[in-house]
């Protein structure tokens, strides 16, 4: 005979844990708790029986597994939040002490801790960081965007705004934008990075607030940890594009509003200044410097010093592609990992060019001042066009407005008739396209350049369709627009053939009459309704088929409607039949997944 | 100084020149209420005044020196001083004490003035109204007189003035304001000079004695010039300690300083706000620990969400209301679609913080469960199945549609060459027709609903059984061939009546007698014991020999075994658990099946004893058929399921069928093809494939074959009974609508 077995000493009692409980075993507070348990990314469990974790009481609590639990107790984390508790007691006992001096001592070695071994932890490969950056991105521009109050300080918005420029920055120069999807919300864009799809949402240029009913406590440590994951995730694809991370800030630009000119991205190899850095990850992978990377060095330093007089905008990523047909050595990225996705430049070249990425290359962009700067600078310069804009919105405008590149003006206002125009600036209006901002968006989705016309300023827009709704099945309003438009079409073909065939097809005319009444009556049958085998006879009449032929194909196509329809009965009638034979289980699993098709189909159909 | 120099000084200041100033004061004494300017010069000259007082405090001390003289000057010059301090003396209350010597013992003596008995004496008359005494006067409150006289009598109250008195008084007399009312004297008295000015002092928070100095200057007794305390108050020697520098603390400090110099100590430890800097953190390998499960991430826009969506995206009105009325966390999309006819147009989202927050907190509050998503073609869990058409002859048209009669038709059976079928309806008639014509043979009438009727299965004799209301009719159809008519005729009334059985039995079987005989009657009837109510269900055994006769209703066990050529009854089981509601002889064995309402038992009637118990799950069994191979059962209930029972298997059924919408009421099997049928309370027969295999590994074949609509609902009733002609594919049902349908391959 086996021990006996005692409640509660094994199973769901053992494995799961309230969360009453884990505070109380950890030893701090719960908002010390909520910042570990966020900062771990420990979340709660719903245990099969609650009963049976619980103890046998049924109060609602929410569960954790004991072992996370036991996990967080091993936290350096916790530890320091135990040392900032007493240096708080010890700062609020100086200062109501009024010893100053002991006071500034001790906030300056306030207990600081760092998250890099739980980004390490979190995310084991920079795949599953990349993986996990979406929410980490929306947060940091929306906290770029907010004003700074006591909880929000401003060097947080600030590192926000250089983590968001950074970010923007690194995607325009891998060209690896996707999509872009202008909502109510904000702007969505999605971003390839390492094959992972990338989406962020970003609001749009106004200032956005906190509602009293959100804990801020709550949003700020989540901050703290999405600063320090998108820090390390920049300084992973920054070197790994070569490039240096943190790009070096110009600070007169950035007061100046410059957004993203503010930065420029240094090239690792290319500059002797950068050589140390070079050197550093070198000695890091410990591998050697292969003659390739010399070639490339050279060709850089050639290019920056021709950068000067030309476009800064020529990415090292169109070199890159230009030298493709270079064999490529394969060695190791330069951190060292296995590089589990990185693909190599040949895999690259033979996979079918899926985005085209440099749509807008042949183009100059001028931006209207009622259009926003960051988003349309973003949104052109990742597809490679050059964009410029007037002072107002900002510094660092490559060009003025009378550029004589100018292809594409964006604007966003109603026409108004310009009254005193001097020739030079009605030839410039005439030579430039006037678009709205949509049509920049609507083209990067389409993959092309799409006609101006529609888009040119003023015209009421087509409406704007969101790129991610592409799965199969799904609704798509452009397709009832084209079947509108085809059946016009073809209206007119038919007007045409009658009015150009008047006399010698007597014949033939008869014979379209009555396979127009015979689709007619397709309708009516189809349709089943008295009102619409009124509309086919009325059809019929301006046709000029007489009643009987009407009639007859009216009871013909009843005839075959009727045998289809008998056959399609037939076999549903042995379907339902053999659902007979289902088993309770199947049939229930059948009538859910039955239910749910219809739901979906009731709301395309909608 | 000498009271002389006090003369002097008096006489000083009468002598100033101004003698206004004498008059003030004396004004002053009198008018205290109206003090203004005036009484500020009075304030400043007696400040003077005081200024001059610590010379007489200073010559306080050798007063006593110049006794002697002064006692002589002060007598003489007492009318002087009298009139001198007349203005300090008319303040006191008391007449003042005078000290003189006296004349006759030449010692001190305190000597009181003069009482002038006109004006000074205290026993003038005028002087107190009040004689009542000393006692307190809200005893008479409530009384008319205020106290006694000290002759007992009662000293009324002094009449007061109305309010108008009191009014008048006011206006006449610019005093009554500063008057009181005084409960001795019980007469309003104005109050004096002196008490308006305590009254106004208390009322300007001042001190009320009028002569009260706060500024006093600070009279030194212990500290200041010349009072030093020189002299130590211990005379111990000054300790050591208080000069020679600590050992204790210098070893202390060099303890530090040689902590300082070993680096144990940092003098300042550098600032821990060093910014912090990125490395490559992927560059080390990872750990062996699986990845934690990635957050679920949001879900995409679709086209509803743009700010310029197609026109059948907007909501109307009422969707409108409908949104903003439910819950948020209801409602199936978070936002409203909007169109602006331009992006510039297009403001701030302000919910756009809060769905942040909200993702947060799905992200660390919320329980995650990993699900499946199930990606099945449904039409995959529907059983692959032979198709019908293979599976042909069934039945599948009605051939033909008998109207027989306007009640229910309860019964039916089909002789066992399938050419004639017999019907009874509930108002007790019976018709014999003709199955692939369905004309009418021959009727007859029966006393009360028929509860059931029965061909015999033999085929070298042909007959019927009825059953009423405790009776059962045996009849010989008309128009039979000779020779089975008369082998009929020999079996059911035979020439020489079988001896009677030895035990006495309740059921009586009688003969008619061959002269009164005519194809109108029946030629045996057996009348089972009273009370036993209609027998429901008749099943005949293979050989046709003996039958079995079941009455749910009866009071007693309503089963019966009849045996034809014995013409002798039994009842088989003496006591049954439940009431029985069918009962079948086994197609090969000796063996009988009962089913009770939610149990069916199988009985070895040979050897009298239970073999099996099946339970096939239903609430209560409407109808039941063995397969004509004796291995599988089949049973109906009223709450829509059919078992099918594989004998050798199990108690429990093999398969358990759900598909009429309501109760079972028949079931039959073809005795020769592979099929089956049952009909329902739905009006609809449904026909099925049953194919059994010899091999006992494999299972038997049921495929759904044709569902037969075509009899109407009357009273929640549907098809009452099916039978299948046993030469032919072909089903007979009888309907709750009176009408009796052959059905066709």
């Amino acid at each position: 005979m086996g021990r006996l077995k005692q409640k509660g000493k094994a199973g769901a009692a053992k494995a799961y844990v309230t969360r009453t409980a884990a505070v109380r075993k950890l030893q701090c507070s719960l908002a010390d708790f909520r910042r570990l348990c966020i900062l771990k990314g420990v979340f709660p469990r719903e245990p099969r029986n609650k009963r049976r974790a619980n103890k046998g009481s049924s109060v609602p609590t929410s569960f954790y597994y004991a072992k996370d639990i036991a996990y967080l107790a091993h936290e350096p984390v916790l530890k320091k939040f135990r040392e900032h508790k007493a240096f708080a007691k010890k700062l609020s006992r100086a200062l109501g002490r009024g010893e100053w001096s002991s006071a500034k001592s001790l906030e300056e070695h306030k207990p600081v801790y760092k998250l890099d071994h739980i980004i390490k932890e979190r995310y084991p490969t920079f795949i599953d960081a990349v993986r996990d950056i979406d929410d980490a991105l929306c947060m940091v521009f929306l906290f770029a965007s907010l004003p700074t109050s006591d909880r929000i300080s401003p060097e947080l918005v600030e590192n926000c705004s250089h983590l968001a420029s950074q970010w923007q920055l690194y995607v325009m120069h891998t060209r690896s934008l996707r999509k872009v999807f202008l909502s109510i919300k904000g702007v969505y864009y999605q971003a390839d990075i390492m094959d992972q799809p990338v989406t962020w949402l970003v609001p749009y240029q106004f200032t956005q607030h906190i509602p009293l009913d959100v804990d801020v406590r709550v949003m700020l440590t989540f901050l703290e940890l999405y600063q320090t994951l998108l820090g390390f995730v920049f300084y992973k694809l920054y070197t790994d594009a070569d490039l240096v991370y943190p790009p070096p800030l110009d600070k007169v630009k950035d007061d100046g509003a410059a957004g993203i000119g503010a930065f420029t991205l240094n090239e690792m190899t290319n500059t002797a200044s950068n050589l140390s850095g070079f050197q550093r990850t070198g000695k890091m992978s410990g591998q050697k410097i292969s003659g390739k990377d010399v070639r490339r060095t050279i060709e850089s330093i050639d290019n920056s010093m021709d950068e000067n007089k030309g476009d800064a905008d020529v990415s090292p990523q169109e070199q890159l592609i230009a030298e493709a047909d270079e064999d490529f050595i394969p060695q190791p990225s330069a951190t060292g990992e296995p590089t589990p996705a990185l693909p190599t430049l040949k895999s690259l070249a033979a996979l079918p060019r899926t985005a085209p990425v440099n749509i807008f290359s042949p183009y100059t962009f001028f931006l209207s001042r009622e259009t926003s700067r960051p988003i349309f600078e973003f949104l052109i310069r990742s597809f490679g066009g050059r964009i410029g804009w007037p002072a107002s919105s900002g510094s660092g405008s490559p060009f003025n407005e009378d550029d004589e590149s100018i292809t594409h003006v964006i604007i966003d206002r109603p026409v108004v008739e310009k009254m005193k125009e001097t020739e030079a600036e009605r030839n410039r209006r005439l030579r430039r396209k006037y678009v709205q901002p949509q049509w920049v968006v609507d083209c990067i989705n389409a993959g092309n350049i799409l006609l101006e016309e529609p888009y040119s300023q003023g015209k009421t827009l087509p409406a704007h369709l969101s790129p991610f709704e592409i799965y199969e099945g799904a609704y798509e309003p452009a397709a009832a627009d084209s079947v509108m438009n085809k059946q016009e079409v073809e209206e007119d073909d038919s007007e045409e053939e009658e009015s150009e065939g008047n006399e010698p097809k007597t014949g033939s005319e008869e014979q379209r009459g009555t396979e127009a009444v015979t689709s007619g009556a397709d309708v009516a049958g189809v349709l089943e309704e008295p009102g619409a085998l009124r509309i086919a006879e009325l059809a019929a009449e301006v046709a000029g088929v007489d009643y009987g032929t009407f009639e007859r194909g009216i009871a013909k196509s009843e005839k075959r409607r009727r045998e289809k329809g008998k056959v399609e009965g037939e076999e549903e009638e042995e379907e339902e039949m053999n659902k007979m034979m289902m088993s309770k289980r199947q049939k229930k699993l059948y009538e859910r997944i039955k239910y749910s098709q219809k739901k979906r189909e009731a709301e395309v159909s909608l | 100084m000498t009271p002389k120099h006090w003369e002097q000084q008096g006489s000083k200041r009468k002598a100033s020149p101004d003698s206004q100033n004498e008059y003030e004061d004396e004004f002053r004494l009198t008018n205290l209420e109206i003090l203004s300017e005036e009484d500020n010069q009075a304030a400043s000259s007696d400040d003077r005044w005081i200024d001059e007082l610590p010379d007489i405090n200073s010559s306080f001390g050798d007063e006593k020196t110049d006794d002697e003289q002064s006692q002589i000057d002060s007598v003489e010059g007492a009318s002087e001083d009298e009139n001198e301090n007349g203005s300090d003396q008319e303040n006191t209350i008391f007449p003042s004490i005078k000290t003189v010597v006296s004349d006759i013992t030449g010692q001190f003596k305190q000597v009181l003035p003069e009482i002038e008995p006109e004006y000074d004496s205290d026993s003038s008359i005028e002087d107190d109204p009040n004689c009542v005494g000393n006692i307190p006067l809200h005893w008479y409150d409530d009384l008319p007189h205020i106290g006694y006289n000290i002759d007992g009598k009662q000293i009324l109250r002094a009449a007061r003035g109305d309010e108008l008195d009191r009014f008048l008084a006011t206006v006449d007399d610019p005093l009554t304001w500063t008057s009181a009312f005084d409960k001795n004297a019980q007469m309003d008295k104005s109050l004096t000079a002196e008490e308006l000015d305590i009254i106004r002092r208390l009322h300007e928070n001042e001190n009320p004695d009028a002569n009260y100095d706060p500024y006093q200057p600070t009279v030194e007794w212990f500290t200041g010039k010349g009072k030093e305390e020189i002299m130590p108050l211990s005379g111990a020697p000054e300790p050591k300690r208080r000069w020679v520098p600590s050992s204790w603390e210098k070893q202390k400090v060099l303890r530090i300083v040689r902590a300082i110099r070993q680096g144990r100590i940092l003098p300042s430890k550098p600032k821990t706000t060093t910014k912090f800097e990125f490395y490559s953190i992927w560059s080390e390998p990872a750990s062996s620990v699986a990845a934690p499960l990635p957050a679920p991430k949001l879900k995409l826009p679709t086209h509803s969400e743009s700010y310029n969506p197609p026109e059948e995206y907007l909501p109307t009105k009422q969707e409108r209301k409908e949104w903003a009325k439910m819950d948020p966390e209801d409602r199936e999309q978070d936002y409203l679609p909007q169109k602006y006819s331009s992006l510039r147009l297009v403001p701030a989202y302000d919910q756009f913080t809060k769905e942040r927050f909200n993702r947060q907190l799905d992200l660390y509050l919320a329980p995650r469960v990993h699900r499946v998503k199930l990606n099945i073609d449904p039409n995959s869990l529907i059983p692959k199945l032979p198709s019908p058409s293979s599976l042909k002859p069934f039945p599948t048209y009605m051939a033909l549609k008998v109207n027989q009669s306007i009640h229910h038709i309860r019964c039916i059976s089909i002789s066992p060459d399938g050419c004639w079928a017999i019907s009874g309806d509930e108002d007790g008639f019976i018709s014999l027709w003709e199955v692939n014509i369905g004309r009418e043979i021959k009727q007859w009438k029966f006393g009360g609903k028929i509860g059931a009727l029965d061909w015999c299965p033999r085929v070298d004799v042909s007959f019927f059984v009825v059953c009423i209301e405790g009776i059962l009719f045996f009849i010989i159809p008309p128009n039979l061939p000779n020779s089975i008519f008369s082998s009929t005729y020999a079996l059911l009334a035979p020439a020489a009546s079988s001896p009677a059985p030895p035990t006495s039995s309740p059921v009586q079987w009688e003969s008619t007698s061959p002269d009164s005989w005519s194809p109108n009657k029946p030629i045996l009837t057996v009348k089972l014991p009273s009370s036993s109510g209609v027998p429901n269900q008749i099943a005949w055994h293979r050989r046709g020999d003996y039958l079995a006769t079941v009455a749910r209703e009866g009071t007693q066990s309503g089963v019966w075994i009849h045996q034809v050529t014995r013409r002798h009854s039994q009842a088989p089981f003496r006591k049954l658990k439940g009431t029985v509601q069918l009962v079948l002889f086994h197609p090969l064995k000796p063996h009988l099946f009962v089913a009770t309402q939610q149990y069916v038992r199988l009985y070895n009637l040979s050897e009298q004893k239970l073999v099996k118990t099946f339970m096939p799950g239903i609430r209560w069994i409407s109808s039941m058929d063995v397969h004509p191979s004796g291995d599988h059962l089949i049973v109906g209930g009223y709450d829509r399921k059919l078992c099918w029972f594989d004998l050798e298997l199990s108690e429990k059924p093999y398969k358990i069928l759900r598909y009429h919408t309501k109760a079972i009421r028949s079931l039959h099997f073809h005795p020769t093809y592979p099929l089956f049928a049952s009909s329902s309370d739905d009006g609809s027969i449904q026909v099925f494939h049953s194919r059994v295999y010899s091999d006992l590994m494999t299972d038997p074949l049921i495929v759904p074959l044709k569902i037969l609509r075509g009899h109407e609902i009357r009273d929640g009733l549907g098809v009452l009974q099916v039978r299948w002609n046993s030469r032919q594919p072909w089903l007979l049902s009888a309907g709750a609508d009176g009408t009796i349908s052959v059905w066709c391959s």
